[in-house]
């Protein structure tokens, strides 16, 4: 695999990915991202990007705070301590 | 300092063909080749007879969401090579060594049950893509054909012909509830052809493959996206039935890949016992299987 | 025994465009302000009244399709299908919300519509 790794934050670095690489890394994404072992629960923190955490997620509402005042507790994954 | 997990695997000594063996905590006994993300050194963290693999994560590691998918599968790849490996999803991160053995210790039995399954199996991955736009205009085409025909004879002589908003005399109700009903039977139509093709698809691997997960129609176009799981084997014997299928005549495309350490196929049965864990898919999923859709 | 990864396909734009539809591959960044905040509970319930809406058409479509119901039967429910679609837009359009906006995606269960 070609050493020079780009970041797909900016989408003008994604497309210049040939289409072979780019489907490649659809591929890995599409198998990475939400399957293999999945874990939630209060043991697990991601320190991605709100909008990352919840990629399997597909959130509507605008943020984390948000959502969890509406549910009147933190979500799983959101928060370092347990409820 | 953060752990970063890869994959959990089944580190039995005589498996082992990596030239040298892991050793816990230090990087000393590691194969060069696995040293990455943010440059931290790749060990594992043993737990009774299994181990996770892991490396430290940088507090600052901001970039790690994108950049490094590429180097999480490379490396769950590599050790596929000694091992068998139940790959971490992407981002799987414990604020502590004591975090990261609870959880093997919550999960052990469906580790050992998976690790077991899936002991010297690959999974391959089949995209297919088809023309939902023909292949909706052909079904039109049938259907305005067969208007008159004895199956549509049940039908209310209201719904026998199509929608008609020229005659003034159709209220708009009609002529709705024809719309309606009329893209129904297409799309009711277009629904048992994916299926058909699917099956003639898929039967092509059912006697290769141990198990297979299928997606049928995740957009209009995208037929089916399936996964198979395969011995290591026959693979060979996986990779020439798609070269039979891909050079079947029709309007089908595909996409083959693998082999793909065994994503698809990690089943785990515990399920958190956090109170606050709420599943949306689960209860969603529920109540479309009861409407059917 | 080595195994050589391999990705096959003769049709790498057609699939990159699907798969592309399917994941959001670009992470999007969602601000949070106030604005936003209703927006995405008008974005909720409309989804979710957008659900039972077409569970609605879907289950009046089967009823049709069995052949029990009169003429006029039918026309009723056109006429309060009709409503109801009429009356979806009426609030799409007070929201400033569009139909792709209104879909959920359930992970392993693809999307919502």
């Amino acid at each position: 695999m070609d050493r020079q790794i780009k970041t797909l934050q900016d989408k003008n670095s994604y497309l210049d990915f040939r289409k072979q690489e780019r489907v490649t890394l659809l591929e890995i994404l599409d198998r990475a991202l939400d399957k293999g072992v999945v874990i939630s629960g209060d043991i697990v923190i991601s320190v991605a990007d709100v909008d990352l955490v919840y990629l399997g997620l597909k959130v509507l509402l605008s943020s984390v705070e948000t959502m969890e005042r509406l549910r009147g507790a933190p979500m799983a994954g959101a928060q370092e301590e347990p409820t | 300092m953060k752990i970063y997990a890869y994959g959990i695997i089944d580190s039995n000594p005589e498996e082992i063909v990596l030239p040298i063996p892991f050793k816990e905590g230090t990087n000393s006994g590691m194969d060069e080749s696995l040293r990455e993300l943010g440059e931290a050194p790749v060990y594992n963290i043993p737990y009774r007879d299994i181990a996770v693999i892991v490396s430290e994560l940088n507090e600052e590691a901001k970039e790690i969401t994108d950049t490094y998918i590429l180097e999480h599968e490379r490396i769950v790849e590599r050790l596929m090579e000694g091992f068998t490996v139940l790959p971490m999803r992407f981002l799987t991160v414990f604020n502590t060594k004591k975090d990261l053995l609870s959880m093997a210790e919550f999960y052990y039995e469906d580790f050992k049950d998976n690790l077991a399954r899936l002991h010297n199996k690959v999974e391959f991955g089949m995209k297919v893509i088809w023309p939902a736009d023909t292949i909706k205009q052909r079904i039109v085409d049938v259907y305005h054909k067969t208007k008159h025909n004895p199956e549509r004879i049940g039908l209310p002589d209201l719904l026998k012909e199509g929608p008609n908003v020229s005659i003034s005399t159709e209220s708009p109700a009609k002529t709705f509830v024809k719309e309606k009903f009329q893209e129904h039977i297409i799309e009711k139509e277009f629904q048992e052809e994916a299926n058909r093709c699917i099956q003639v698809v898929d039967d092509y691997f059912n006697r290769i493959a141990c198990e297979k997960k299928l997606k049928r129609l995740q957009t209009e176009n995208l037929l089916l996206n399936s996964s198979y799981l395969v011995e290591k084997q026959r693979q060979n014997d996986f990779k020439q039935a798609f070269e039979q299928l891909k050079n079947t005549p029709g309007d089908l495309k595909f996409l083959f890949s693998g082999p793909w350490p065994c994503y698809n196929f990690v089943t785990l049965t515990k399920k958190p016992s956090s109170v606050d864990y709420f599943n949306t898919e689960d209860m969603l999923g529920r109540l479309l299987k009861t409407q059917d859709l | 025994m080595t195994m050589e990864r391999i990705i096959e396909t003769d049709s790498e734009s057609a699939f990159i465009e699907e798969i592309e539809k399917v994941q959001d591959v670009l992470p999007k960044r969602i601000d949070a302000n106030s604005k936003n905040v209703e927006k995405g509970l008008a974005k909720l319930v409309l989804t979710l009244v957008e659900l039972i809406r077409k569970l609605l058409e879907k289950q009046a479509m089967r009823r049709i399709e069995g052949g029990s119901l009169s003429e006029e039967e039918i026309e009723g429910i056109g006429e309060t299908l009709m409503k109801l679609e009429n009356k979806m837009k009426e609030l799409k359009e007070i929201f400033g919300l569009k139909d792709e906006e209104l879909n959920l995606n359930l992970g392993p269960l693809g999307d919502l519509m």
